[in-house]
């Protein structure tokens, strides 16, 4: 059985042999532009990665990214109005609008931290001022909509047969994407580049208030968003990841639309974003379209400075307990390296030999000693710092504690014991078959060439294979020494707090 | 006044009229070379095995990895109601516990070795396996699949651990709001006593044993109610043949299925709430009984409905509720169309909840509209040429392709239907959609369910007192439903 693998595994090499042929050609703005053809269905995935995300944030801005991510599908001077000069002037009387508001509000707040009034955001509390200002903003908003031509971005991709058009802001990137069919090649470099050379940030107030509901959604109104939130933020000491890539609700409440046009200046400029098209082209003619559309945007006013902030040293232990409406869980989160430290494959190597039914985690803490119901481990780089984490699932009757200590002996066990070669190979197996299994989709492609590029490079989707297979035993062994020691864990045990449904009348703790 | 941001904008419009000379001023002034496109069709792909087993295949040979998909005809609405969670257990045992010749853990330690992905599950009205491996490794892949499909052990210790997992999870069947959303939202159009609707509790899932999972396996588990779908790297002899070796020996005898039955449940029309204190966001459904997919008005509605919330951002739900007023991160509508019985039309939306009923009263007002009004030229062209231009990605990778025809021939979609599907909707009409308006969406019939704070939902908006619940109800009270308990689904008496 295992000659018999070692057989498959040099036919695996030698197909990585091939490589995946993408073709890079470079703009003289800077711009990179990413292309793999394909034969296949009559269709392009096409996208864009922004090099820039919640870690290139400050307090008083986070969330900006992501809200700017938004603000991209408002429209530019060509599209999402019928009176561009009306409408500008509009947006301005907005602006001002908002700033006279936003004194008010401060007071609010002021007010608030006194002790004087209990709810800042109550409108019992407001001046009279405050509420013929907020009149007068409605009634802006109201004009506005005269010119405006609602969501004309999303109506013209969409009858051309653009589907999934969105976007996704992850603290180190932002990328923007979409399957065109293949006749409407063009009509994605025109509207692309006119949205990065004349993009009009309308509706900005409207759409903060969106994504103040998607902060609701996705954090707030469920039962662990919160606690994962304040966890990640003890985590990071003096890192910017430490702060959600959704924003703190006081900053969604006042970002305003001159702090994202400033942002945008910098981060959106060409030098600063990769291009990519997967699927059904002609690469000769992409490059065309290239130079015509992206080649007109301008180079940015400076270069985008890498983040300064690093995180410190942890030097003692930090715990979170909480009580919350989930299953009683322990997360044991350690310190590691970005995402391109050569240490970076050994980690993914030993969060896989854990992972999965023939993992060690299941195998030892789910059917040996079941402890647990469910253990998992995983390796995350980010662009400038890393972690990695332990999440086991108690069993009903089980303190995660227990879980916890079990977790300990594991890692004793890797960090005392070299992995078998068996072992090791398996995973390096599946490695192997999950690097074609990731190429198959033109979508799937897409997002990890422009996520590979806005980390490292996209040529990582071609040397990181290798040095997956070049792991060792050895090397399992010095980086479970290297990063898991006690004063660099963060730890939150998480305790089953009862529904109030589940229970009669009194209500929950 | 702000002079810096005017500055920017005014420069970068400079910057591009500089460099713009071929650029046209508006997309609309863009050609486009037609786009021709024909759909796969399934008689080429389609073989009978011996057996009655049937079998699409489609090759490609770009990536060295072997893909097969398998339908069998079975299903939860099978299973006994005092043993409601026997059909999923099943099909997660069948893949966890082991075969005649593999103890549970040498199965998993072989998959595991091989990179083969194997897979296995039984869903309301089907059940399903997987299997995705390489090329090179097909023969011993293989070998685990139908081990897995025709000799299953179902392993003790592994039943125990499924059930003390299914156990916790079902304790937790209250905390998410959006959970209770779904489940409730289907009780109050299904009824209690359909098979959509049953529930696992703690006692059926005890009173399931091994025995009960051997035989139901051995029920429905039959080369006659196999749909094979596999794409990917092989020559199609070599596979047929692979496959009739597979199965050679296993007994022919097709289980007699009974059909899919229909609920008998009448929805009450009304608004119902649902508490949850700890959150600050309602989740809000809106809708009623929709139609059945062999209506031949469903093209009509298909437009309909991406007019008023399916289409995304241009939709008018989504537009009005989301972009106007900066209500909802998620705001829309789907008219899903039911495979064995009528389907359902629902909008939804999730609100803080101080606005959920401002919320709700613009998606109530969206439907009066389109009862209306005549949808304009623009609208209707929009989604017609959007659901006509999209329709290659149904088929676009090889899996997709095989799949479909799986799917297809498991439902019983008549041949033609896709060679037809976009003259159909070219053919649909302002008036259609206003006629498939009026006669599938009715405003006296919809029920309106929220799940959230609803102390706080009631409040509504202080700013805005012309939106409230009480309101949308009518002369109707508001309905407050309890929680059930989550382990015996027993529902507090009010």
């Amino acid at each position: 059985m295992t000659r018999r693998l070692a057989g498959l595994l040099l036919a695996t090499a030698a197909l990585w042999g091939q490589k995946v042929p993408v073709q890079e050609y470079r703009l003289d703005n800077g711009l990179k532009l990413l292309m793999m053809p394909r034969r296949g269905d009559p269709n392009v995935a096409a996208g864009w990665v922004a090099r820039v995300g919640s870690v290139n944030e400050r307090p008083g801005i986070t969330g900006l990214s992501h809200l700017f991510e938004h603000m991209m599908f408002k429209g530019t001077h060509a599209i999402g109005t019928s009176n561009i000069a009306e409408d500008l002037k509009n947006l301005r009387e907005m602006d001002a609008a908002r700033a006279e508001l936003r004194q008010e509000e401060l007071a609010l707040i002021e007010r608030h931290r006194r002790g004087q009034i209990e709810d800042p955001k109550d409108p019992k509390a407001r001046t009279p001022r405050h509420a013929r200002l907020v009149e007068q903003y409605d009634a802006l908003v109201k004009r506005g909509r005269q010119f405006l031509v609602k969501d004309e971005l999303d109506r013209i991709y969409r009858s051309a047969g653009g589907s999934g058009l969105n976007a996704g802001t992850d603290s180190d990137l932002t990328i923007y994407f979409i399957n065109v069919p293949s006749n409407k090649l063009e009509l994605w470099f025109w509207m692309e580049s006119d949205r990065l050379a004349n993009p009009v940030f309308r509706e900005f107030y409207a759409e903060r208030d969106v994504v103040h509901e998607e902060r609701r959604l996705r954090t707030d109104s469920t039962p662990t968003g919160r606690f994962r939130e304040q966890f990640d933020s003890l985590f990071w000491l003096s890192s910017p990841y430490g702060w959600p890539v959704v924003g703190w609700p006081s900053d969604l409440e006042g970002i305003n639309r001159e702090e994202a046009e400033a942002y945008f200046a910098v981060n959106y400029a060409p030098n600063n974003l990769t291009a990519c098209l997967v699927g059904d082209f002609d690469p000769a003619r992409a490059v065309e379209l290239a130079k015509t559309y992206l080649g007109r945007l301008k180079r940015g006013p400076r270069e985008p400075e890498p983040v300064r902030t690093r995180e410190v040293k942890q030097l003692a232990e930090q715990r979170m307990i909480a009580h919350a409406e989930t299953n009683p869980e322990v997360h044991i989160r350690y310190h590691t390296v970005a995402d391109n430290h050569v240490d970076e494959p050994a980690l993914i190597v030993l969060a896989s030999l854990l992972n999965g039914r023939t993992g060690r985690l299941y195998k030892s803490l789910v059917i040996e000693q079941q402890l647990a119901n469910n253990a998992s481990a995983g390796a995350r780089g980010l662009k400038y710092e890393g972690f990695f984490e332990f999440v086991g699932v108690a069993r009903p009757g089980k303190d995660p504690v227990e879980v916890e200590k079990a977790i300990y002996r594991e890692i004793e066990t890797l960090q005392k014991t070299p992995a078998g070669d068996r072992e090791l190979q398996k995973v390096k197996n599946q490695q192997a078959a999950g690097d074609f299994r990731r190429l198959q989709s033109n979508f799937g492609l897409l997002m990890q060439l422009l996520s590979y590029d806005a980390l490292g490079g996209w040529e990582t989707i071609n040397t990181f294979p290798p040095r997956i297979q070049a792991v060792t035993a050895e090397d399992l062994r010095r980086v479970a020494n290297k990063y898991f020691a006690p004063e660099n864990r963060s730890v939150g045990l998480y305790y089953t707090k009862t529904s109030p449904g589940a229970r009669p009348a009194g209500g929950s703790r | 006044m702000k002079p810096g941001p005017v500055m920017v904008t005014a420069l970068l419009a400079l910057a591009s009229s500089l460099g713009a000379a071929d650029i046209p001023a508006h997309p609309r002034l863009l050609k486009f070379e037609p786009l021709v496109y024909h759909p796969p069709k399934a008689a080429p792909h389609r073989y009978a095995l011996a057996n009655g087993a049937i079998v699409y295949l489609v090759e490609d040979h770009v990536f060295p990895l072997v893909n097969i998909s398998l339908t069998i005809r079975t299903g939860q609405y099978l299973e006994p109601l005092e043993k409601i969670g026997l059909a999923a257990m099943t099909g997660d045992q069948m893949r966890a516990g082991g075969t005649g010749s593999l103890s549970a853990r040498d199965f998993d330690e072989e998959a595991d070795f091989l990179a083969a992905s194997i897979s296995s599950s039984i869903a309301d009205t089907q059940g399903n396996a997987g299997l995705n491996c390489l090329t090179a490794n097909l023969d011993a892949s293989l070998k685990l699949f139908f081990e897995m499909l025709r000799n299953p052990q179902f392993d003790q210790q592994r039943i125990d651990l499924y059930k003390s997992r299914r156990l916790q999870a079902l304790a937790r069947r209250n905390d998410r709001t959006a959970e209770i959303e779904g489940r409730e939202w289907e009780r109050l159009l299904r009824g209690d006593r359909h098979f959509s609707t049953a529930q696992e509790t703690k006692a059926s899932i005890e009173s399931i044993t091994r025995d009960d999972l051997i035989a139901f396996h051995r029920k429905y588990y039959q080369p006659a109610s196999l749909i094979f779908a596999v794409s990917g790297d092989f020559p199609p002899k070599q596979m047929l043949a692979k496959l009739e070796q597979a199965m050679s020996g296993w007994e022919t005898a097709r289980p007699a299925v009974p059909k899919i039955p229909r609920p008998d449940h009448t929805p009450a029309p009304a608004v119902y709430m649902i508490h949850k204190p700890d959150v600050n966001q309602g989740r809000l459904s809106i809708g009623h009984l929709g139609v059945q997919r062999d209506n031949p008005d469903h093209y009509a509605l298909q437009v309909m409905n991406s007019i008023l919330g399916g289409g995304a951002f241009t939709s008018r739900i989504t537009s009005r509720v989301r972009s106007d007023e900066g209500l909802a991160y998620s705001a829309s509508s789907a008219m899903a169309l039911g495979t064995y019985y009528e389907g359902t039309f629902r909008a939804s939306f999730q609100s803080k909840s101080a606005t959920c009923a401002q919320a709700a009263a613009i998606v109530l007002e969206e439907i009066a509209r389109i009862r209306k009004e005549k949808v304009s030229a623009e609208d209707l062209a929009t989604n017609v040429n959007y659901a006509i231009e999209v329709f290659p990605r149904f088929f676009s990778t090889p899996a997709q392709v095989a799949g479909a025809f799986a799917g297809d021939e498991y439902t019983g979609r008549p041949p033609n239907y896709w060679e037809t599907y976009r003259d159909r909707l070219r053919a649909v009409t302002a008036d259609d959609v206003l006629r498939v308006a009026q006669k599938y969406l009715d405003p006296d019939k919809l029920v309106i369910l929220a799940v959230g704070n609803v102390d706080d939902i009631l409040k509504g908006d202080p700013t805005k007192p012309e939106y409230s619940f009480q309101k949308l109800a009518g002369r109707q009270p508001i309905r407050r439903l309890p929680l059930p308990d989550p382990v015996t689904m027993v529902y507090p008496q009010p």
